[in-house]
């Protein structure tokens, strides 16, 4: 997989700039952004967890961002999903009720403690620093009940009131759901740009090999840190978005289930793919609901799945597709 | 006083937190696998005990019990699950073992996990024992013994057995090891299911102290963690010195500042001591 996935980026980076092409993608996922509330408007809970689908898939993306870049695996990502939620729900009830005001001042919480946090982390390399990572959410999770004054601790943070933006007050469904549609296409389209720049190619570099990058002079550590920190800010942003969007946030955002879900959904899409995780998100979420209204045992078909996954289908789904891709491609090449 | 009394209990917690991480390391040097799933095989244990009450066993064969059911669970899953990525890199036997752990917990769940059952101390082991001042349940001095002994035990057992030298073999260099004959397979089933049966045998005897319910594995997970990176990742002298400082950072923290709050202190101190030190207290962790 890793090969190809090179070997998908040297295509990419190696092709002309085709910009008509590149205009009429950019108008087809505006326009099914912009139509598909509408198509559910018969249904509002339905259009709900479509915006769950999306926070999560943001998530999965941030993810990506540090695993399928640099290689390092986070077992506490909820941490800072969970810190930004509890960031921007705290600074809502206190500061401002400016939805973009509240959305970068949690950024830039996150960015500074992540680096803090993630300059200790990052000289750690594989099981340490998932075990670490681990650690620290399980930390963050115990803060929440250490200043439960503050937090509304096993209650979880209640009565965040209803976010503006420019005044205007922002609750109709469908205004979530493209806030966060527009805010995972972006990040999506920011992140494979990222992939195709000198970074993204160095964060790879060290994916592949650590050592081989520090002898040809990369700052490795650094690389690291950046990768982290940037992981760590977007998915904040998502918590921040999820708790405006609910009204509250609860101590379960940062169990470490929850870090396992957001696990599950990047290697369920394909470790280091970046659109695999969002799919791989948002075909967890919808399962996930259907799955638990039936059956309350959700848990042993989760952790099942999870092990099955591993042991069959290591790549993910889009590992998969894309193994049966390449392969028709090159049955097709070898019947011409 | 209070900081004698809670010295005893450090000791106590300590001890319950060697047997469990000398598992975790085990299971390491070996197989090189972290196992996630440590805690839920901890929980499962306390979860046995508990329903070897309920059908009437004395305690005395629930101790016994218990660990070995568990144990040949941990073959079952070295044989059924964990062989199928021998060869896989790191990163697959970590989320292996995470899928695990959530799986056992499902299980539990639908088993009585959900709520907090109490597994009663046997009449003989009731009681407080009074020292000059200072009290301490009897229970608590009997699961430090069982603890301490069956770790020697352990400990002699690897120095002196056949089955012993296999694991040293394998722990110093697998290839090797295989190339002189051992069969990791049957090694990596047996290590397995011994880990296992001492991630039970702590769940069991800590279960009057720690209750039983399905997450009851979580929280001794992250403090086995931090045992198993103080003292150096496969270092086994580093395990045991720093279960017992674990356990009094997180019983002293509790007394003075709240469960929590020791729990903060634990990671800082962990996080710190990474910095200058990332191989452990004797520098014979490894770090690949």
């Amino acid at each position: 997989m890793r090969e190809q996935l090179t070997a998908d980026a040297g295509v990419i980076a190696g092709q002309p700039p085709r910009r008509g092409k590149a205009i009429l993608v950019i108008a087809a996922v505006a326009a099914v952004g912009a139509v598909f509330p509408f198509l559910l408007a018969g249904e509002p809970f339905l259009l709900m967890l479509a915006s769950y689908a999306l926070t999560a898939a943001i998530v999965a993306l941030s993810l990506d961002l540090l695993t399928g870049n640099t290689g390092l695996l986070s077992f506490g990502h909820a941490a800072w999903y969970g810190f930004g939620a509890y960031a921007a729900g705290l600074l809502s009830k206190t500061v401002t009720s400016d939805i973009v005001l509240l959305v970068l001042m949690t950024m830039l919480a996150t960015a500074v403690i992540a680096t803090l946090i993630g300059a200790v982390l990052v000289r750690q390399i594989g099981k340490t620093f998932a075990i670490l990572t681990l650690a620290f959410s399980q930390i963050i999770f115990a803060i929440v009940f250490v200043f439960s004054g503050l937090t509304g601790g096993e209650d979880g943070l209640q009565g965040i009131p209803v976010p503006t933006f420019f005044g205007l007050q922002v609750f109709k469904p469908e205004v979530w759901f493209w806030i966060f549609y527009g805010v995972l296409v972006i990040s999506l389209a920011f992140a494979l740009h990222v992939r195709r720049s000198p970074l993204g190619k160095a964060w790879l570099a060290i994916r592949d090999n650590a050592e081989r990058a520090s002898f040809i002079g990369m700052n490795v550590n650094r690389l690291k840190l950046i990768a982290y920190s940037s992981s760590a800010t977007l998915a904040a942003v998502a918590g921040a978005l999820f708790v405006l969007f609910n009204g509250a946030a609860s101590p379960d955002l940062l169990s470490w289930f929850e870090s396992g879900k957001i696990l599950m959904y990047v290697v369920l899409g394909g470790v280091g793919t970046l659109v695999g995780p969002i799919l791989g998100a948002i075909a967890f979420t919808v399962a996930e609901h259907y799955v638990s209204s039936f059956t309350d045992a959700w848990l042993i078909y989760f952790g099942g799945l999870f092990v099955l996954m591993v042991i069959v289908a290591p790549g993910g789904i889009f590992g998969a597709l894309s193994g049966i891709w390449t392969r028709g491609a090159a049955s097709r090449e070898a019947a011409q | 006083m209070l900081a004698m009394s809670l010295a005893l209990n450090g000791v106590v917690l300590g001890s319950i937190l060697l047997l469990f991480s000398l598992g975790l390391t085990l299971i390491y040097g070996v197989g090189r696998v972290v196992n996630f799933a440590h805690g839920a095989l901890f929980s499962l244990g306390a979860m046995t005990g508990v329903w070897c009450t309920q059908l009437g066993l004395p305690f005395w064969l629930t101790l016994i019990v218990a660990p070995i059911a568990v144990g040949l669970v941990g073959v079952f899953i070295d044989w059924a699950i964990l062989a199928r990525i021998r060869d896989r890199p790191m990163v697959d036997s970590l989320l292996l073992t995470f899928g695990l752990a959530l799986l056992i917990t499902g299980i539990l769940y639908e088993f009585g996990g959900r709520t907090v059952q109490i597994m009663p101390v046997p009449g003989a082991l009731g009681g407080v024992a009074a020292v000059g001042g200072l009290s301490l349940p009897v229970y608590r001095i009997f699961v430090s013994v069982v603890a301490i002994v069956l770790t020697v035990a352990l400990i002699l057992f690897l120095q002196n057995s056949r089955w012993g030298l296999r694991v040293r073999a394998a722990n110093d260099n697998p290839e090797m090891g295989a190339c002189l004959g051992i069969d990791r397979e049957r090694l990596m089933h047996s290590v397995v299911g011994v880990s296992a049966g001492l991630a039970a045998a702590a769940g069991v005897a800590g279960a009057p102290i720690f209750t039983a319910y399905a997450t009851v594995g979580d929280k001794i997970l992250i403090l086995a963690f931090m045992t198993v990176i103080l003292g150096g990742l496969g270092s086994l002298r580093g395990a045991v010195v720093a279960a017992y400082v674990v356990g009094m950072i997180i019983v002293f923290g509790e007394g003075y500042f709240g469960g929590q709050a020791a729990l903060m202190a634990l990671f800082s101190m962990v996080m710190a001591m990474l910095i200058n030190w990332p191989r452990g207290f004797f520098g014979e962790g490894r770090v690949e």
